[in-house]
């Protein structure tokens, strides 16, 4: 069993004021940290695990400047054979496009799959559609906030996918397919920093992604970048953590909620 | 005809309250109106567009993403090629909205949450609502679209009886068939019928935390619930979960303690009495939606309330 999974290389905006530089035409992330997207850690623990059952390798692919290849060897690190990087010197905003180039990069370069994993969506841009465009531009069947396989055989898939409202769809998917991880499905391995650096002697494969640019039209620009309209906003309590708590526990006795 | 196709999500027979949403949008755009859904629920909000097509398949037929390429193969043959396809922003829409764009190489921006009628430009969340990005439709040709839930009810308007046109002899896929819908396991704790939740999220740090919040949730006789990292890394129960996958809670009071408040988490939430909220953050997009706020460490402030509240 070939599995592929595709693990992306994003900036970790969580604890970060971000700043809207070049007139709404950037975003400045010069001072971000960066980390690998939180939903592809579990798309490739979940493709270990299987192959680890059954049989077969992992290759993780990342699509992104230089610097991805560092997730790349995080992925080695989780349990992955090797590592494809597709070096492109522009970021592409429009998800089509990513397909696009990756649809070209498995053509041209041949290379033999039984399902591709990727995470739902990305921390970044979080469009979450990935994986079912480039299932469609494949051909192949495609389910999408994957939160259980329950079997993997070699020519189909069980996967239960999550609804809303916790409410959960079970469906059978042919081989080769799509599957798209959502948070939650498991618990990714812990990858110390010298399981990082043991993978960095695996040999990773770069290639351009200049080479796969066939018939590559976004369908869609960025305009600008803006900040969010703001709400009324929160009355916020300042002051010493003494007078925070003591301020917040009056609320809660005013509520009702606490005596 | 110019028209905006409004594709429906009907689960177990309910037309999900989220169309609406999708019906706003549509209604922004001033296009003709056809809402495309599958058996069921088709009575129900006909009245709300100027044409329903009706798929003579079942919402599990018509929610898989291989069949929906068929069905709207069928559309496009009969009424032409619509110039918006519009989807909930759902497990369900999000995947048949890529998969269509996929297939018939159309432009797809997803979680739209807001639209310019004078520039036609799309807003459209990055870095967790941080940022916000504006899109538009690079060439032409119909463009797709998934609507994030609670942007755009409120331009749905009745517009009386819809023309009914039903779609047959649909040939069904083979590659991917559904089996059954799994309900979640009930947990011990119905956080749905608490008063008072403490809600915690990433920012309490670690799992040895939990323990402490229980104890102060216990001192201020609240219910302990969870954002979806917590519940994802396994620190609490997945009953506990408030969120769109989780529950929908409504307290007379919700704190929220690092939590910044990811749009499904807030939509699980927003309708509580009184929101707190705790973030070292200030940026945090919870701070919009709370009725209080502080900034700083709620592990902090935590220890802090338990030595308060234990004299």
């Amino acid at each position: 069993m070939n599995l592929l999974v595709f693990t992306k290389r994003v900036p970790a905006t969580q604890e970060e004021e971000l700043r809207i530089v070049d007139e709404g035409r950037a975003v400045d992330l010069s001072k971000v940290p960066f980390k690998v997207n939180d939903w592809d850690n579990y798309a490739v623990e979940e493709a270990v695990r299987i192959v680890e059952k059954t049989s077969g390798t992992v290759t993780a692919i990342s699509i992104g400047d230089a610097e991805s290849d560092e997730v790349l060897r995080r992925a080695i690190a989780m349990g992955a054979k090797d590592g494809f990087l597709i070096e492109i010197d522009q970021i592409l905003h429009d998800p089509g496009a990513r397909a696009t180039v990756i649809q070209n990069f498995l053509k041209k370069e041949n290379v033999p799959f039984d399902a591709i994993f990727t995470g739902v969506q990305s921390e970044d841009d979080q469009f979450g559609a990935m994986g079912g465009i480039l299932a469609a531009k494949l051909g192949l069947p495609f389910v999408s906030m994957v939160i259980g396989i329950d079997a993997f055989e070699s020519d189909h898939v069980i996967a239960r996918r999550e609804l809303e409202g916790g409410l959960q769809e079970r469906v059978k998917v042919m081989l080769p397919c799509v599957i798209s991880i959502q948070t939650g499905i498991n618990e990714p391995r812990y990858v110390s920093i010298m399981g990082v650096r043991k993978a960095s002697k695996v040999e990773r494969k770069f290639f351009k992604g200049k080479e796969y640019e066939d018939n590559l039209n976004p369908g869609i620009e960025v305009v600008k970048w803006v900040y969010p309209a703001r709400k009324g906003g929160a009355t916020m309590l300042t002051g010493e953590m003494d007078g925070i708590c003591k301020d917040l526990i009056g609320i809660l006795k005013e509520k009702g909620v606490y005596q | 005809m110019s028209y905006t196709l409004v594709v429906a999500e009907v689960r177990r027979g309910v037309f999900e309250e989220r169309n609406l949403d999708s019906i706003g949008i549509a209604a922004l755009l001033q296009k003709s109106i056809v809402l495309l859904m599958p058996d069921g629920a088709y009575e129900m909000k006909g009245n709300l567009v100027n044409i329903a097509i009706k798929a003579t398949v079942q919402e599990e037929i018509f929610l898989n993403p291989l069949n929906f390429i068929t069905i709207l193969e069928k559309v496009m043959t009969s009424r032409g090629k619509p110039d918006v396809i519009v989807f909930t922003h759902s497990s369900s829409g999000a995947e048949l909205a890529s998969y269509v764009a996929g297939h018939f190489d159309m432009p797809l921006i997803t979680d739209v949450s807001g639209f310019d009628k004078e520039t036609n430009v799309f807003y459209k969340s990055y870095y967790s609502d941080k940022i916000f990005g504006e899109f538009r439709q690079a060439g032409s040709g119909p463009c797709v679209v998934t609507v994030r839930s609670g942007s755009f009810k409120e331009h749905a308007v009745e517009k009386g009886p819809a023309e009914t046109v039903a779609l047959e002899d649909i040939t069904l896929a083979e590659g991917r068939s559904f089996i059954e819908y799994v309900e979640e396991e009930k947990g011990e704790i119905d956080i749905t019928k608490a008063e008072f939740l403490l809600s915690v999220g990433r920012g309490i740090g670690n799992k040895d935390e939990i323990d402490d919040y229980q104890e102060l949730a216990g001192l201020l006789r609240a219910t302990l619930s969870g954002s979806r990292p917590v519940i994802d890394k396994m620190w609490l129960p997945k009953a506990q979960q408030v969120g769109t996958s989780g529950k929908t809670v409504k307290p007379k009071v919700y704190l929220a303690m690092g939590i910044s408040g990811a749009f499904q988490h807030i939509a699980g939430m927003k309708d509580s009495d009184c929101i707190i909220a705790v973030n070292k953050d200030p940026e945090a997009p919870i701070f919009q939606y709370a009725h209080y706020g502080v900034i700083g460490d709620a592990n902090k402030l935590r220890d802090k309330l338990k030595d308060i509240v234990k004299g």
